[in-house]
């Protein structure tokens, strides 16, 4: 590592000013790990859960790992992973979409750099994008969510329209339905991670058109939890448990544990055997998980929701099976077909029963 | 107890350029102070932020590559704000700006021209002084205040930019993630400095200063549009025209926040996406007040702005700082400047209770 450093700095500089730069030096062999994030790294939600994942694989790789929170997408973050790859840091883990493409350049600068990139598609030898199959865990709490509303109708305020979110809505409204056939699902995309303000108004705009079940889509601040509880509605959301949040109406979780898949990379990187490849991770897995089920839930349906976890689990179910009807009533997936990894990767329209258009 | 602020007879020269060191000292020690009690290496954070950006050749390039939009942005506000003129909205016509500019990659995505990155810069332009014209419209018609209405424009614009990212303009083969396709090669503005990612948008910012310069302190346009600004009335009696003031000082900032978005998408983004900005139109008014309004003042506070955030973003890297500590030792920096260049013009005097 210290090596790359040197020959970083050699040609980017005089050496004699360079030397003057004060870097932070380590034990030469520790494994350094660098990990950017969009978002401030709070208690709960996205980056919080990569937080604790990096850690874990930083302990038990034996590594140093800095956390580079609230890094906004574009031309600072591509110079802040490049300075942190020309500090040392031999594992990379990039906390967003919006990383791609200055993360490939970095890892074409720094072929002996490993690179994960979250929710991306692009894959180069040092470069991984990760995602994960929440639309497992949603579709479970589409289920409990049907079994509780009384309306007939849940909202969802939801991040980005991209087809990671449009999935884990899809899913849970296919399980919602495997409930109540009738059920509804209301979308409002507020198009941030991060956005406390814009998010409780959404959510209360969904409450007050009758929805009585929340799913907070991929946020990163519990404000829709703590909305619902205030008015007295059920909500779920992902990545890790805001159940303190809304102690008495807290659905579940759909959570994601990314500790196993970042030591098992970072154990590849230092063995050599490291290659670039999409890691598309569910239950199976063990990175999506579901949790802190709400009590009210009735017990006929907290059993068939566990049926279908060990079928996801054991590979035998798959909520993205035919006949798939879409918002325009067209059959796009035929009885009997499973969508790919690749198609639900790629998925750009909403099932039927979802009531939101996708934003075109 | 009491205290007036009373205007010094006469401001002292040395004390007014010593005003800004004082506030860079006023800075360090407060900051330090802060980095102690949240538990970062004070020292090593402070000297990161510092040095780091001087002392070698790739952040120096990266500094003067954050420098250009600062310095073109900063310049075009500046000669508004002497006309009393307050452009608070650069951000959103920054944003028009590299929306304008995109148009044209977009659209012609199999463009080969070697004019298309030199349209692309007039086009930017003309969206960021269209959006700025919004408010001077407004502004000479209605008597509405441009602070608001350019301000509040500025959150339209990011609201345009979404739209158009995830509708019209989304790439298609970018599996429905908020952004245009990657430019072509032509859509491109050339590098400046070979092995950085430095390119001419540096020049545009040099000669949009050398033209301020001329125009604020050598010029009798620049004169009349100060006295439309600080004395309407006697510009009134001198036949200068308010309105045009207005149009003038908001059109040259729009254009030049325009120029600046639209080296954003040609340069270091190489496509149109949310986060075009990086707040570069907010900072450029911090830059422009640390800068005295003066063309070669904002020449060297764009400078220095600009190195503290490659400074900062250096120490979140090597000495854990988080970034919240850099943008607190920005803000603490503009308000020990004010500080500092209010004590130069006025002095504080206990103000004396009238016998009851």
């Amino acid at each position: 590592m210290t090596q790359t450093r040197r020959a970083f700095l050699g040609t980017a500089s005089a050496a004699g000013l360079a030397s003057a730069l004060p870097l932070k030096l380590s034990a030469q062999d520790a494994l350094q790990m660098a990990l950017v994030t969009p978002s401030p790294t709070a208690d709960v939600g996205w980056s919080h859960t990569l937080v604790e994942g990096a850690s874990a694989a930083a302990e038990a790789v034996g590594g140093e790992l800095s956390v580079l929170e609230n890094i906004a997408e574009g031309p600072d973050a591509d110079r802040i992973m490049q300075r942190a790859a020309a500090n040392g840091a031999g594992f990379v883990i990039l906390g967003s979409f919006g990383y791609m493409n200055g993360g490939l350049q970095l890892a074409q600068r720094y072929p002996q750099v490993s690179v994960l990139h979250a929710s991306g598609y692009q894959v180069a030898p040092n470069f991984s994008p990760f995602a994960a199959k929440y639309y497992q865990g949603t579709y479970l709490m589409g289920m409990a969510a049907a079994a509780l509303s009384k309306s007939g109708k849940i909202g969802s305020v939801s991040a980005f329209a991209i087809p990671e979110l449009i999935t884990s809505v899809n899913a849970f409204a296919l399980g919602a339905q495997a409930i109540n056939p009738e059920i509804e699902v209301s979308v409002v995309w507020v198009n941030s991670w991060f956005d406390p303000a814009s998010e409780r108004e959404a959510a209360q705009a969904l409450i007050s058109q009758g929805c009585d079940v929340m799913f907070s889509n991929a946020q990163d601040t519990p404000s829709v939890i703590a909305l619902a509880e205030e008015a007295g509605v059920y909500a779920c959301n992902l990545n890790s448990s805001m159940q303190s949040y809304a102690p008495n109406y807290y659905l579940g979780v759909v959570g994601t544990d990314w500790a196993p898949f970042f030591t098992a990379q970072a154990r590849a990187h230092l063995e050599g055997t490291f290659e670039g490849a999409n890691y598309y991770l569910g239950i199976a897995d063990e990175v999506v998980y579901v949790d802190d089920w709400n009590g009210d839930i009735p017990s006929e349906v907290m059993g068939r929701i566990d049926d279908r976890l060990a079928a996801i689990g054991a590979g035998e179910f798959n909520p993205f099976t035919g006949p798939l009807v879409d918002q325009a009533g067209e059959t796009r997936i035929p009885e009997g077909t499973t969508m790919t990894d690749q198609e639900i990767q790629g998925m750009d329209w909403h099932v039927a029963g979802v009531t939101t258009p996708l934003p075109s | 107890m009491q205290f007036d602020l009373i205007r010094r007879d006469r401001a002292s020269i040395s004390m007014a350029l010593l005003a800004p060191l004082l506030a860079l000292l006023a800075t360090g020690l407060v900051s330090w102070a802060i980095f102690a009690a949240i538990g970062t290496p004070a020292g090593l954070a402070l000297w990161t932020m510092a040095a780091s950006p001087f002392t070698n050749w790739y952040d120096f390039s990266e500094v003067l590559l954050k420098m250009a939009p600062l310095l073109l942005i900063a310049q075009g506000l500046a000669i508004g704000f002497r006309a009393r003129v307050f452009n608070i909205g650069a951000e959103g016509q920054l944003i028009l700006g590299a929306i304008f500019a995109s148009a044209l990659p977009v659209w012609f995505p199999g463009a080969t021209s070697p004019l298309l990155w030199p349209a692309m810069m007039v086009a930017g332009m003309a969206g960021g002084a269209f959006w700025a014209g919004i408010a001077a419209f407004w502004r000479t018609r209605l008597n509405a205040n441009e602070i608001l209405v350019t301000l509040m424009l500025s959150l339209i614009a990011v609201q345009v930019l979404n739209w158009l990212l995830l509708g019209p303009w989304k790439d298609p083969a970018g599996f429905n993630f908020p952004q245009t396709a990657m430019f072509q090669a032509q859509a491109l503005l050339p590098g400046l400095l070979p092995g950085t990612r430095v390119n001419i948008a540096l020049l545009f910012a040099s000669v949009a200063s050398v033209a301020a310069y001329i125009l604020m302190q050598r010029g009798v346009a620049g004169y009349r549009l100060v006295v439309t600004g600080t004395a309407p009335r006697a510009a009134g009696y001198a036949g200068f025209s308010a309105a045009r003031g207005v149009w003038l000082s908001l059109l040259i900032s729009g254009a030049a926040a325009g120029l600046a978005g639209a080296a954003e998408v040609a340069g270091p983004l190489g496509q149109l996406q949310r986060s075009v900005s990086q707040g570069y139109g907010f900072a450029a008014i911090i830059v422009a007040y640390l800068g005295g309004l003066h063309p070669l003042g904002i020449v060297v506070s764009s400078l220095v702005m600009s190195a503290l955030y490659i400074g900062g973003d250096n120490a979140a890297v090597f000495a854990d700082l988080p970034q919240a500590a850099v943008r607190v030792v920005q803000g603490l920096l503009l308000t020990f400047y004010l500080i500092a260049a209010t004590l130069v013009r006025y002095r504080i005097v206990r103000a004396r209770v009238a016998p009851a």
